[in-house]
Parts: structure tokens; sequence; C-alpha cells
């Protein structure tokens, strides 16, 4: 990773990163967040504002890995970094498991947090530190807030998710 | 109706766009050459706007115009008539006079080139004012008592007597904090002019309500405007009707000749987006001593703006939901220096119905008798406000069936007895009801000659599954797989459709579009029988389509696809219209439910949760399960934040909003979910459409957060008769 930082060009910054595994290169002033760029510049806007104060949830995405609330974060924060959005989620093999699980337990309403969800979602289940019982999945899950109050199938999706993740670990599918 | 589609559950028909990040949604359309709008916000909640100062956020980076009460072109007030379907949620237009009415009111729209830029300019604009003082912050924060409204009143027999003669009754006034509706996506317009037509997209719960209220705003034949919502990241109220910040945005794209998007930042959609408003109600209840009730007495005030008048009707249900020869309801309004009220969830009766429900709690505890008798006891099998028969009402097999599943029969009546290590448990029911509601509607359908089937409506899908129900309604009726019907809403031009309210939307937009249907098979027929067709000569009436294919009765079937291909048909096309009729005459149509709530609460650490929840709910037919149970199950959940945490906090000293944000605005997360288990009977309503659904979006909320308080006073012993219950409540009455 090349930590030397984003280069200034005439008062806007330089930023080269990845997205949903394609190197994308932008120059834009450094005020702009993550969340402005994959949404205004990027054209992802699978990726939600609910609050621009990083309290809702919706706007979360993947940075190496990690969740992250895209708009506690400035862009050129992420130079070199990798970010996955809802839209790099499915594979060509299909939906995520955590979109067919979300999908099959109607884990959602107006869908507008759904991505933030699924996001959290992922990283959870990929995630040791954090148990697979109701009371450590809600507590983790907490960063992201549903008005339509679908909590109760968001938590039976992610159940039935890890379930395939771990079958489809089994059968040497995703690793 | 045998039915193998409707009434089971189907995963959402649009439930792949909202996984993978394609829904559009209002705030996702961008266009060609768009600007950012960025509203000011007044920053008094009560006086004069005396002087803007401008110049420097002119002369910021990207900035192309900023618009105000001196800089803004002359319009027309929409006559926000319902009848007229141009309702608007605020009559004053944007920048219309220089008083300031409510904190966050609008004083200035920048307009620039990109977001950050627009933002920017708009934290740069300095105003000021001339404050008054005087400004009220809140109905809870005053003596005044409103005004009467006459046209809300009810009475029926002798309350006063009645209860002046009762052997046993209580009076308790009961107040409610403001609530948000805290919908995820907030409010937002993008408006854009081609060739003076006026074409906007709006996070928006009626596009037709909009549409004719921006041409009436804007002086427009209804032709020239077009309003788009195909994606609603929810309303829940708010959205019914149009804000000004859509009006600024429209007409700022109109002066600059350019689309403007305006996205309220959620500080600005809490103050001025519309809430649900505060509440006093006086409950008198009066009761023989076998819990007969004598005598039902409901006094109410809400509160609303200085520049619209939102009547919140707290006391609609309550002659309603039990036998009772003598009932009163009242309503006033009083007006407050904070941003106008607005529909939210079961506007009126869910917090009619919370004091309604507690106040019989403390009755079933003047009478020493169980809550759920006490309410058994004064069952009705007819409407008393109607004088008509129910059409289906099955509250008692609600009752029933909650009460075993939660284990009601182990319930210790007296407060505080029930433990479970350092908790006590406190165990708590409550009725829910909403009316069935439904409007006239039309739809168009069209059958393909590639197979496909498309049905269009004027109504919106905020959430609620309505893609997935009108689906199921083509598919039911023609045997067409779903993933061969087209379902398009959310759009004005579309056959009017109804608002996305009042839980009416399936029961309204189904049988139009059956209507719809029908009439475009009925094209199909006389096509398939017409000169050349695949049933040439045969009588039309004998034809039946089954599984997307018509079929004579000597077995012969052939796909209307075919048909229409053979015949060079590129589609037939059916319009349908449907409207409640005269069955209004016969019946009263009502949902009704039941709660049952355990809360646990923990002394030592002062502690209180929601730990479990069992509600039947009877809205006839569910015509998605799944969906519909979501509803249910997403109501307790908004209910739990408005028993335990949920209060607009306006400053008394200058009814300036406080909590403008989801930290110090507390809605339930993931982690205060208690176990919930919903039960929705299955009792299909036929007499109130041919599909037999009355609606789920809202009556869950009904009556929960009631159903929580009872529990927390058994648990406790302390009656909170104001909402939210915050711990503080708890430690210190």
């Amino acid at each position: 990773m090349d930590h030397s930082g984003p280069t200034r060009e005439g008062g806007e910054l330089a930023l080269a990163l990845t997205v949903n595994g394609e190197a994308r290169r932008l120059t834009l002033p450094p005020n702009v967040t993550l969340l402005e760029v994959l949404r205004d510049r990027l054209g992802l806007t699978g990726t939600k504002k609910g609050c621009d104060h990083g309290q809702c949830g919706a706007c979360t995405v993947r940075v190496d890995g990690q969740a992250m609330n895209a708009c506690l974060r400035l862009a050129v924060m992420c130079e070199g970094q990798e970010v996955t959005t809802v839209e790099g989620l499915a594979s060509e093999v299909g939906l995520h498991p955590v979109q067919r699980a979300f999908l099959e337990h109607d884990a959602y309403q107006c869908g507008f947090c759904t991505p933030g969800q699924m996001m959290s979602a992922s990283a959870l289940l990929e995630d040791e530190r954090i148990g697979s019982d109701d009371a450590a999945v809600r507590e983790a899950m907490s960063g992201n807030i549903c008005r339509c109050g679908a909590y109760k199938n968001i938590l039976e999706a992610i159940h039935t998710a890890r379930e395939e993740l771990a079958s489809q670990r089994k059968e040497g599918g995703i690793s | 109706m045998d039915t193998t589609i409707i009434g089971h559950r189907t995963p959402r028909v649009d439930g792949e766009h909202k996984l993978t990040g394609k829904a559009d949604y209002t705030v996702d359309w961008q266009a060609d050459g768009m600007l950012h709008g960025y509203p000011v916000p007044a920053s008094i909640a009560h006086g004069v706007l005396e002087t803007l100062h401008l110049e420097q956020a002119r002369a910021m980076p990207g900035v192309v115009d900023i618009f105000h009460h001196d800089h803004f072109p002359e319009l027309y007030r929409s006559p926000s008539s319902a009848a007229h379907q141009d309702q608007v949620s605020e009559v004053r237009l944007p920048f219309e006079d220089e008083r300031i009415y409510y904190d966050g009111q609008y004083v200035a729209l920048v307009v620039a080139e990109s977001f950050e830029q627009a933002r920017a300019a708009a934290h740069a604009v300095r105003a000021d004012y001339r404050q008054e003082p005087g400004a009220v912050a809140s109905l809870l924060d005053t003596e005044q008592e409103g005004r009467l409204l006459e046209s809300e009143g009810v009475c029926r027999g002798d309350p006063d007597t009645a209860f002046d003669q009762a052997p046993v009754k209580i009076d308790h006034t009961y107040h409610i904090a403001a609530e948000s509706h805290m919908q995820m996506e907030m409010h937002a317009t993008l408006a854009e002019w081609r060739d003076g037509r006026l074409i906007v997209h709006e996070s928006s719960q009626g596009v037709v309500y909009q549409h004719k209220a921006l041409a009436r705003i804007f002086g427009l034949p209804d032709e020239q405007v077009e309003v788009v919502s195909h994606y609603i990241g929810s309303g829940f109220g708010n959205k019914l009707f149009m804000w000004p910040h859509a009006v600024a945005t429209a007409a700022a794209s109109q002066m600059l000749g350019r689309p403007v998007k305006t996205v309220l930042p959620r500080q600005q959609d809490m103050e001025s987006g519309g809430n649900r408003p505060a509440s006093r109600q006086r409950l008198r209840l009066a009761a023989e001593r076998d819990g007969r009730l004598l005598s039902m007495r409901h006094d109410s005030t809400t509160e609303t703006s200085f520049v619209h008048a939102y009547v919140d009707s707290l006391g609609s249900a309550t002659p309603s939901l039990y036998a009772c020869d003598n009932v009163t309801i009242s309503q006033r309004l009083l007006e407050v220096h904070h941003g106008t009220p607005c529909p939210m969830r079961a506007p009126g009766e869910t917090s009619g119905i919370h004091a309604l429900e507690t106040a019989l709690d403390e009755l079933a505890n003047a009478l020493e008798m169980d809550p759920l008798e006490l309410r058994r006891r004064n069952y009705n099998r007819s409407d008393p406000a109607k004088d008509l028969p129910w059409s289906s009402k099955h509250l008692d097999t609600c009752y029933d069936n909650a009460a075993r599943r939660f284990g009601w029969q182990h319930r210790d009546p007296t407060p505080c007895a029930m433990r479970d290590g350092d908790e006590f448990l406190g165990w708590g029911m409550a009725t829910a009801s909403w009316g069935a509601m439904r409007m006239s509607c039309a739809a168009r359908v069209e059958l393909r000659a590639d197979g496909s089937v498309m049905a269009a409506c004027g109504t919106q899908d905020i959430g609620t599954g309505t893609y997935t129900v009108v689906a199921q309604t083509v598919a039911e009726l023609t045997g067409v797989a779903l993933e061969n019907i087209e379902v398009r809403l959310g759009e004005s031009t579309l056959p009017a459709g109804p608002l996305s309210g009042g839980s009416m939307v399936t029961a309204t937009t189904l049988p139009a579009v059956a209507a719809a249907l029908r009439d475009a098979i009925d094209a199909l027929k006389e096509a398939a029988t017409g000169e050349g067709g695949a049933f040439e000569g045969s009588d039309p009436q004998r034809l039946e389509i089954q599984a997307g294919a018509l079929v004579d009765q000597q077995g012969t079937r052939v796909g209307f696809a075919e048909i229409l291909t053979t015949l060079k048909l590129g589609s037939v096309n059916g319009e349908g219209q449907a409207a409640p009729g005269d069955e209004k005459r016969q019946y009263s149509f009502r949902s009704f439910g039941a709660h049952f709530v355990e809360v646990r609460w923990d002394p030592g650490i002062s502690r209180l949760r929601v730990s479990r929840v069992v509600s039947s709910i009877d809205i006839g037919r569910a015509i998605n399960p799944a969906a519909a149970r979501n509803q249910v199950e997403g109501s307790i959940v908004m209910g739990l934040g408005m028993a335990l945490t949920e209060k607009l906090d306006y400053d008394p000293r200058d009814a300036r909003l406080i909590n403008n944000n989801y930290t110090d605005y507390i809605v339930p997360c993931h982690a205060d979910m208690p176990d919930i288990d919903v039960e929705l009977l299955d009792n299909p309503d036929y007499a109130f459409n041919e599909f037999g659904a009355r609606g789920v979006g809202e009556i869950g909320l009904t009556g929960i957060a009631a159903a929580i308080g009872n529990a927390v006073y058994h648990a406790t012993g302390k009656r909170i008769r104001d909402l939210p219950i915050t711990l503080d409540k708890v430690m210190t009455l």
C-alpha cells in the first residue's frame, strides 16, 4: 500500500482507489466524503445517505473489508484502499448469500437502509470476534437503523446467510 | 375464493432491485446539468427576518443563485383540498413573508453546482432577526387550552350524568410528546422543466396529490406536470402531502433553466418536514361494579403550527371500540412555534387509543378486575358510532389466541409481584384497532404479445409491498408467472391511484387492477373470437383464462401471446375503475387486534426493557402474509420507541428543536428488540372488497404503547401517564 498520500492538483486532490474490484482515479476537493464520491461521482447510488452524521448506518460500505460509514470518511483518506458497496456484493454466480437470505426472509420494507444492513451483515459474518447468538448479532448490527422495523427478519436472514456460507465453505466454494 | 397466489407468501417482486442497489429512489436521480439546492433554516422560532447577508455566500465557489423573500417568483397557493386532491402539508408558500413562524423555517435556498458547494454557501448565509417573546415550544409547556373544534365533537347518550352517578370511575390526564417520523430517506425533490412542462421526482406517498398541488401553485394545466416516485425510503405519513422544499426547488429550476435537486439534511427534515403533534388527553371512564362501561369522556388537545391547521383526530376510534351508551368526544387545537405537524402512522388513533387503553387499565385496577376481562365485558358486535354491524370482527379470537400464546392466565394481578432473579416482570395488554378505508381508483393493464403482463396504477409502494400484491393479483387472475408481470407505480401520469396512507392502498388498488385486467381479458377474447383469431367464431363468453391461455369448453388452449402474435397485435389493453359502493350503508369496517407485552425492570441498575410481545391481529385477508406480518412487526418496533424513548425536545425558552438527529432522538435499534410473535387471523372480509383485505400498515402501532405502559405499571407499581416512559420518570415517580 502506498502511504505517500494523495497529491495536490490545483486545489483539488488526486485519488486512486479500487471500488468493487475496479481501479478508479478521481480528482476532487478535499471535503468530499466517500459517500458523495460513490453516489455522485461514480454513480453507485446503492449506498444511501440517511443522516450524513454516522448515526444511521445507511451508508455502510466495506473499506479493506471493514464495515464503515462512508459519510464519515473523506474520500481522500481512501487512497489505495479497496471499497466494496452493495453493487459489489453479488458475484457472477449470483446474489450473495446475505442478499438471498434478505429476499427469502422479507428482511426489509422500504429498502433504503437495506444496502447498509447487508454490508454490515456481510462483514460481521466474516468477523470471528462476533458471536453467532441473537444477542451478539443484534449488538453488532445496532449501528444500522431500520425505521421500518424489520429487525426480526434481518436477524433471521443473517442466521440463514451464516448457515449458507458455512455449507459453501464445506463444499469448498467461497473461502 | 380459493386462491393459489393471493394469501400466500412470495418474495417481493421488487426485492432484487432493493437488494442490489438498483432501486431508483428520488435521491438517486441525476439529470444533465443538475444543480444542488440547500435550504437555509431560520435559527429563531418566533419573530421577523430583518436582513439576510448573502455577499459572502454568493462569492463562494460554484454558487449559482440564492433564493429568498426578495428574490423568488410570485406563485399561487394551493387550495389544499382533500376532495380535489391538491392537499399540501403547508399552505404557506416558501419565503412568502418575512415572519418566522417556527424554528427551521426556510429563509433562503442556496443553489450551487455541487452538493458540497451548496452546503458550504448555505452555512455562510447570515441572517438578522428581530426575535419576539412568547414563543410556545409545545402544548406540554403551556397552560393554554387551544380552540375547540366543533366539527370534531361527538356525543351520544348522557355521558355527564352517567359519569356522575356511576359507582366506579377514573379521571386522568395523559400527555404524549411530539414524535418524528425519522423515515430513512429524507425529503427530496429533483425538479426539471422541459418545454414549459414541470417534471418532479419526489420521495412521495402521493404522486397524484403533489401533481395537482404543483399545477395549482405554478398555474399550470394538469397535463404540464408530472411527479415520479418509483421507490420511497419510507414516509410514515410525512410524505403524503407536499412540503415547501419542493415548491422552492421547482421554482429555482424554473428561474435558472436547469434541473435542481434538493435533499433535506436530516436536521432540517426533523425541524420542518413534519411530526406527530404532542397531545394532552383527559379520559373520564365510569363503570358498573361488574365492569360494564357507563360513560366514556375523551377530551383531547393537539398542537399545530401557525402556518397550517393540522388536526390529529385523537378521539375518532373511541366511540366505536366498546359497548357504551354514553360517550362524548372533544378536540381542541393549539398553535405552537414549531414545525407543522402532519399525519404519522395511524394518525390520531395511535395517540387516542394509547390514552383510552391506558385508562381502561386504570379502570380495571379500580374495579379489581383483570384488564382483559374488562375488555371482554364491553365487547361490541356492532359499531355503536354508526349503528351498523361490523363487516367482520374477530377480536374475541385475537384476545383468546394472544392471551394463550402469551400465557396470560399465569399473571399475578398484583404489581411488583412477578420476579425473575433481579428483575421485576410486568405483563400488560391493550386492544389495537384501525378503520378500514377504501377510495376510488383507476388502473390499466396490458396483455402483451411477448407473453408478459403490465399493470399500472398511480399509487406508490412505500415499502408495504404494493408492487408485489399487484403482481400477485395479476398472477392469480391470469395464471401468468410472477416473473412475467411488470408492475408500474409511482408516476402521476398513470391512472389515478390512492395516497399511500390510511392503510387503504391494497383494498383500493387491487379491485381496480382486477377490473382493468378483466377488461383486457375481454378484449383478448374479442380478438381471439374475431376474424383470424385462434377461436374464430366462438362465443367469447365460453372462453376462460387459465395459466396465461384462453381455454374453450372443448379444452382447446391457446396462450395469449400466441393469440396476439397471430393477429399481429402488440397488446390488448384494459382500463378499470373501482370504488366503494353501497356496502358502506350496510356495514362498518374496522380492523381489530390485541397486544400482550412483557417488560423487565431491574431496579438495581434502573434498566427497563420490553422483553416479549405477542400480538394477534385481524386484518381480513393478508394478500402477502410475509409482507403483512412485517408491517405489524415494524409497527410494534415503532410503538416501542413511542412508549420508551421517542420525544422531539423543543427548548421551552425559545421553541427551538434540540434533538434534531438520530443520536439525540432515539429510535429502536437491533439491540432493543424483544421476542415478537405476531399472528394474523385469516378471515377474508368480502363485504369490503373482492379480495377480502382491510389493510395492515397501521393497526399494529395502535395500542402497543399502552400495552407497554400497562406492563410498566404492573412491573413497577408506577403509572406513568406521559410518553415516553423514560427512566427518569420510572425512577422519580
